[in-house]
């Protein structure tokens, strides 16, 4: 009786259900992604990408990794994906996309094929990896401690760089944006 | 729940902003769909620091947190581009930035 899927479900539900706390957010995460590329309304891929984003960062979080999912959250929620809502709404563009060159409408098609074909590609790699059907290890535990002290300890100089790089693309984008007149 | 079922989740994602990319000429779809590859390769450096037989090491959080911080200033920049490119050519078409002089 030991499997007995709802006997195991009685015994230990957590652990019966965490494969679903990862599984059902990648499928709503896979779901929204591809509305976000298929949708003729900016806006709307806009919000399907935010809801991805959303979905990301729970996997992120149901995989262990909770600083990780948090920080998925807050900077790509709360900033890129409201910076593109902010780009949408500046650049108010005419809603639907027009063909302008003589191959544009073969565009879409050559899009899908080349994404399927590396898709396909991916996928055989994958599935014949001796690695890849290695079991799940017991816990994996990312303490933010641990990340903090690994952060300012072996990686300081590239959380360093990572800060002048932010500043420098931010004082870039303001410069870049900035209107011309005084 | 093995790497494989994580891996083509991630194969998967990064094929459809691959598409995003190469099928949509507006300049914001394609950054969505830069967007929704590095969400991809974030996923791939989690699921593989899941499944590592060394987990204390964080190396797959490391890589992702500083993954993060280039996507958001990857969009910073790529946004106002597209600002830029509204304001002198009335577009963000990409078909329309055809001209190397502004």
């Amino acid at each position: 009786m030991m499997c007995d899927p709802l006997q195991s479900l009685f015994d230990d539900p957590v652990k019966f259900l965490a494969p679903w706390f990862v599984l059902v957010p990648a499928l709503v995460l896979l779901a929204s992604a591809a509305a976000a590329a298929v949708m003729r309304n900016l806006i709307h891929a806009a919000l399907c990408l935010t809801l991805s984003f959303i979905a990301l960062g729970i996997v992120f979080i149901a995989l262990g990794a909770e600083f990780v999912g948090l920080v998925q959250l807050l900077v790509s929620v709360g900033a890129v994906a409201m910076v593109i809502v902010f780009a949408i709404l500046l650049t108010r563009p005419d809603q639907l996309e027009q063909s302008r060159t003589a191959l544009a409408g073969l565009r879409p098609a050559g899009g899908a094929a080349a994404a399927f074909a590396l898709l396909a590609t991916l996928l055989g790699f994958i599935f014949a990896s001796p690695l890849a059907g290695k079991p799940l290890p017991a816990a994996a535990a990312a303490p933010v401690a641990k990340i903090g002290e690994a952060l300012m300890g072996d990686h300081v100089v590239a959380l360093i760089v990572t800060g002048v790089l932010l500043t420098a693309a931010l004082v870039g984008a303001a410069v870049l944006a900035m209107e011309d007149r005084p | 729940m093995t790497l494989q079922i994580l891996l083509a989740i991630s194969a998967a994602l990064f094929a459809l902003g691959l598409a995003a990319v190469l099928s949509r000429s507006n300049a914001v779809m394609i950054l969505i769909g830069i967007e929704l590859m590095l969400g991809a390769a974030n996923l791939n450096f989690i699921a593989f620091w899941r499944f590592s037989d060394n987990p204390a090491d964080l190396t797959g959080i490391l890589f992702a947190i500083f993954s993060i911080a280039v996507a958001a200033a990857e969009a910073a920049v790529g946004l106002a581009i597209i600002i830029l490119a509204h304001r002198n050519l009335r577009s963000v078409e990409a078909d329309d930035a055809s001209q190397l002089k502004g």
